[in-house]
């Protein structure tokens, strides 16, 4: 197969997106074509290793794209999910505001994330990759009102670790002295440490991870809920993670004995608990989602950052695993809001006989996210509990006591969506159109395959660490470790327990988690957190107003200085000597005498 | 044959008060341009044979002691360019025949005495070439016979001859002490001899004399005076080449050529330098009357020639010199358009102008180039100029000095940006509304000047090679 197909995977969705800008009426049909076009290309190509470069730039900057069994498996689940996805909006989108912008963006989106992916030169990955912030914009000021001050929060977030990761690839390509991505192998040590961490700061930034996340629970509300799906719950874990492991397996190498593995084993466990912990006290289903979003790409840091086998296939194992549960989760999601007309937690209830396919889906894959075997999302969390135990107990609990309070939290947002009972506003909802069901039902039952047949993820994943590093194991099947399992059980049961006492406790699903809300202690940071007191970015906004302020004072004494001081002095100066000059020559003579005396005293002293 | 430069106006102006039929008193007008402006050409060729001092037959017999060097080639040009300007301009303002005739006589008078000036290598010559263009300018100035042109011309009378009575007590002490007044022996006696207290009396002396003549402060009362009260083509003569020529173009020969540089006279030179250059630009940004500004500025512009020439280094004094022949191009244009101006609206007080530029393109413009150049904004030539001074201080370890020079450069921007947008920007106020483009040899004195000084500016190395370094090479080191 001609290497130059590459160029397809990135033109298709290019051309066609630009093209749905001036088909109104069309851009949902052109959307569901390039998708297709582009997830039957993928599949081609899938297996197969391929290189296209062309000279571009100089400079060592050549459009230079690379297909390997990593970047093919990363290409598939995106072709695939914007397939489902695109499908999914053709119903969703229609006659919504905006909605050919929405696709234009859509699919320039996905053109840009297939060639972040399939990059091969450092300078043309960036271009990739900054073009994703613009998509991602765009996608997001597309929803409702208060969309545009969300899509700027996350363009300014975003485009800060950007610009640590631009000066993280200059530093790299410094030190390597190439572009090209796959030729790269460094230490991490001084120079070569500074720039891991610019490039890790890109990373999981892209990927939502704390303190870089703060964005997506406000694009959960106001942005349009398909880009939801598609982007924070699947395409930027694809992005990011991949990106991670590029950087701990390839350009850098990820020794365990570094400092750079716990500093990444670290932000991904405060990533996982703080996350949750706000996951857990939402009271709107997409927002609680987001949270969800921002916590399950801990897991994923954290198993890198072991730099251990188990670890890191668990790590990318989860990337997929979330990619599709979260995305179905998300879909679910915005069939409630289709049907009901609402995501408020404390309007719906009930309507789980009413939309029976949707909670049924629901279940499947809060299951797998909650990690109940044999879902997906159970053999992807051992793996990382493993690999996390072997670097020490810390993180292993900080991983199982995230586990508890997702399953709490799914426990709660089932609870209260779609069991209970049922209001008069929502007699009448009914199951949503099949466009919208089988993107959902084909995701669940994928969940399902991934977790009993767990082999063909994993031997995938496993060719991408190659045979030196996997020394002989194989990580599929069952787990090897059954005390780990039998811990993850009794967590589980814990949780389910604990649902139990809540809403015996406060009478419904919706306040099942109120005794830890408002535990004491707890709830004052969490009135607090509510209140945005720690978002990163309003303290960023804080610190850099009050920069402001010193600088615009600083400015208005500058021009005072200039306005009115010189001129003054000036001016008393010029008056002064205007006064002098009389007019009168019998002075300007005196002038000149003293002049010449004290020219002839300085000269013959 | 240089000595023809000093002949030839002489001749002419024979020629012309012998009452001859065929000569009119018209003629007069086109031989001073006619003789101006073969000066000025053949100043632009600098190894043509008409240079060679030992070929001059006349000059040997007469035994003139005339030469050239780089120095002399550069204010021969400025002297012809800025008589030929003057010209233009005389024909344009004096209407009268006869009084044109007079001025253009007058005119002659001063080429020759400050083409003395310029090539003489004589003490006592250069006195004498100095009373010869002083005496003319002081009738120059005092020919418009009104109470201010008098009172300008008595005042700089009075103050001339200060400086006369302190050049020539110079002169004669130096030559009780020396013996001689050509300059290369007094040179020679300078370097040999100890500096004995009256001979520094006596190079004070004549320093401060060329102070007064060249408006230095706290020598300049009579300055702004004479400048201002002139006639519009006099005082393009006077602040355009006559001080620049008798005090400012002496005192660097006088320096190089017989005195040499003692440390004492350079801290002299660069303190009145400086204190001119901050005097004047803070005395320019008050003035309202137009000509009172630019004479303001012209002590100012003075001083910083005065500073490079201080410095001593030959880079320096190449600046200085070059800085000198951008000052005599871009402050003659600015009086020619303050002629322009004063020509049209009868005023000079910049209070009560506004919005010339729309009725007159061309002087806004020009005087736009003019103003630029004299606040250093490149790539017109007084960037260059002033770099040259700026680099050649701190080279020297000057360092106060030419942050001085820096910082003044911008009062001086100020006081010029002011002066443009009052007269030329802005809208035309309605009592005004009929004034126009002078014609013809107002707005042809201004292009000329104007191209020289963006021409300069633009092909800055060759005059670097041409004109500056040979200078610097001179004085060396």
């Amino acid at each position: 197969m001609t290497p130059s197909i590459l160029l397809l995977l990135v033109l298709i969705p290019l051309i066609s997106g630009i093209a749905s800008i001036f088909m109104p009426k069309r851009a949902s049909l052109v959307s569901l074509l390039a998708t297709t076009l582009n997830l039957l290309i993928s599949i081609m190509v899938f297996k197969q290793g391929l290189s296209y470069s062309v000279p571009w730039l100089g400079f060592g900057i050549d459009l230079s794209l690379r297909l390997y069994n990593f970047s093919a498996f990363i290409i598939l689940s995106i072709s695939a999910f914007s397939f489902l996805i695109s499908l999914y909006s053709v119903v969703f989108m229609s006659g919504r505001h905006k909605s050919n912008q929405f696709f234009s963006y859509f699919l320039i989106n996905i053109a840009f994330a297939t060639g972040a992916i399939l990059a091969d030169n450092f300078i043309v990955m960036l271009f990739f990759w900054e073009g994703l912030l613009l998509t991602m914009f765009g996608m997001i000021s597309t929803g409702t009102k208060e969309a545009f001050r969300t899509a700027i929060k996350a363009f300014i977030i975003l485009g800060i670790a950007d610009l640590c990761m631009m000066v993280g690839i200059a530093l790299t390509a410094h030190l390597a002295g190439t572009l090209t991505i796959s030729k790269i192998n460094l230490p991490i040590h001084s120079l070569g440490g500074v720039a891991f961490i610019l490039l890790i700061i890109g990373a999981i930034s892209k990927s939502g991870a704390m303190p870089f996340h703060s964005w997506i629970p406000d694009a959960a509300t106001d942005a349009p809920l398909p880009f939801m799906a598609l982007v924070p719950a699947a395409f930027e874990k694809l992005v990011g993670i991949y990106f991670l492991t590029r950087i701990c397996l390839d350009i850098f190498i990820l020794d365990p004995k570094s400092w750079a593995s716990p500093l990444l084993m670290i932000i991904g466990s405060i990533t996982i608990i703080l996350a949750v912990m706000m996951a857990l006290i939402q009271k709107e289903y997409k927002r609680l989602l987001s949270y969800h979003a921002i916590s399950q790409v801990g897991y994923m840091i954290l198993g890198v950052g072991t730099a251990m086998p188990a670890g890191i296939i668990g790590g990318l194992f989860h990337m997929i695993n979330n990619a599709m549960y979260k995305s179905c989760l998300f879909l679910t999601g915005g069939s409630v809001e289709k049907s009901a007309g609402t995501t408020d937690l404390g309007k719906l209830g009930g309507i789980g006989r009413k939309m029976p396919v949707t909670f049924a889906c629901f279940i499947i894959t809060a299951a797998a996210i909650s990690g109940v075997p044999p879902f997906n999302g159970f053999f992807s969390k051992e793996l990382v509990y493993d690999g996390a135990l072997e670097r020490g107990v810390v993180f292993y609990l900080a991983a199982l006591v995230g586990s508890f309070f997702t399953a709490a939290s799914f426990l709660k947002l089932g609870h209260a969506a779609f069991l209970g009972k049922i209001s008069k506003e929502n007699e009448n909802v009914k199951e949503v159109h099949a466009a919208m069901l089988v993107p959902m039902i084909i995701i669940a039952v994928a969940c399902i395959v991934f977790g009993v047949y767990n082999y063909l993820p994993i031997s995938v994943i496993q060719s991408v660490l190659g045979e030196a590093r996997l020394e002989g194991h194989n990580f599929w099947g069952f787990p090897a470790n059954m005390t780990l399992v039998a811990l993850s059980v009794i967590v589980l049961i814990g949780a389910l327990l604990n649902h139990l006492f809540g809403v015996k406790k406060f009478g419904s699903g919706l306040k099942a988690v109120d005794h830890i809300h408002y535990a004491p202690g707890l709830s004052q940071i969490y009135a607090k957190a509510e209140k945005r007191f720690f978002d990163p970015y309003d303290i960023g906004l804080k610190i850099v107003g009050a920069i402001a302020r010193i600088g615009w004072w600083c400015d208005k004494f500058i021009d005072w200085i200039y306005d009115n001081l010189v001129v003054r002095v000036t001016y008393i100066f010029s008056d002064g000597i205007r006064f002098a000059h009389t007019g009168n020559y019998s002075f300007y003579i005196v002038w000149s005498m003293v002049g010449m005396i004290a020219v002839l005293v300085f000269l013959i002293r | 044959m240089i000595s023809l430069l000093i002949f030839m106006p002489f001749l002419a102006l024979l020629i012309l008060n012998i009452p001859f039929k065929d000569i009119t008193k018209k003629d007069a007008f086109w031989a001073v341009l006619a003789l101006s402006a073969l000066q000025a050409g053949i100043s632009l060729f600098p190894n043509a044979s008409f240079w060679d001092s030992a070929s001059d037959v006349i000059g040997n017999f007469f035994k003139l002691n005339l030469a050239i060097d780089s120095l002399s080639i550069v204010l021969l040009f400025c002297i012809g360019t800025v008589t030929f300007i003057t010209a233009l301009v005389a024909k344009h303002f004096i209407t009268d025949q006869k009084r044109l005739f007079n001025f253009t006589s007058l005119l002659l008078v001063i080429l020759a005495g400050m083409n003395g000036i310029v090539m003489t290598r004589d003490i006592f010559s250069l006195y004498v070439f100095i009373e010869i263009a002083a005496i003319a300018s002081f009738i120059l100035i005092a020919m418009n016979k009104d109470i201010d042109a008098i009172e300008g011309a008595f005042k700089y009378l009075i103050l001339s001859a200060i400086a006369t009575t302190m050049m020539l007590s110079s002169i004669a002490l130096i030559l009780l002490m020396v013996g001689d007044t050509d300059l290369s022996v007094i040179s020679y006696a300078m370097k040999t001899s100890e500096r004995a207290p009256i001979i520094m009396a006596a190079i004070g002396l004549f320093i401060c004399g060329l102070f007064i003549k060249g408006g230095l402060v706290p020598f300049h009362g009579w300055l702004p005076d004479a400048y201002s009260s002139a006639s519009a083509p006099a005082s393009v003569l006077l602040a355009g080449i006559v001080t620049k020529t008798v005090g400012i173009y002496t005192l660097m020969r006088i320096m190089i050529s017989a005195f040499g540089f003692d440390n004492t006279v350079k801290t002299i030179l660069m303190l009145v330098g400086t204190v001119s250059i901050v005097f004047g630009a803070l005395a320019a940004i008050g003035q309202a009357d137009f000509k009172r500004m630019l004479a303001y500025s012209s002590i100012s512009q003075v001083g910083y020639i005065v500073l490079g020439l201080g410095c001593g280094t030959g880079l320096a004094i190449a600046g200085a010199a070059f800085h000198l022949f951008n000052h005599a191009m871009f402050k003659s244009l600015l009086f020619v358009n303050s002629a322009s101006v004063e020509l049209e609206t009868k005023t000079r007080d910049m209070n009560k102008m506004t919005g010339f530029g729309q009725k007159m393109p061309v002087a806004a413009f020009t005087s736009a180039v003019a103003t630029l150049s004299a606040s250093g904004i490149p790539p017109l030539a007084g960037f260059w100029s002033k770099l040259i001074i700026v680099m050649a201080l701190w080279a020297a370890g000057h360092y106060a000095y030419a942050a001085i020079a820096v910082l003044a450069s911008v009062i001086t921007l100020a006081y010029f940006l002011s002066m443009q947008r009052r007269v030329f920007f802005g809208k035309l106020s309605g009592e005004l509304k009929d004034i126009r483009e002078t014609a013809g040899g107002l707005v042809l004195s201004a292009s000329i000047l104007a191209a020289i000084t963006i021409g300069a500016g633009v092909f800055f190395p060759f005059m670097l090679n041409v004109f500056i370094l040979p200078i610097a090479n001179m004085i060396g080191r």
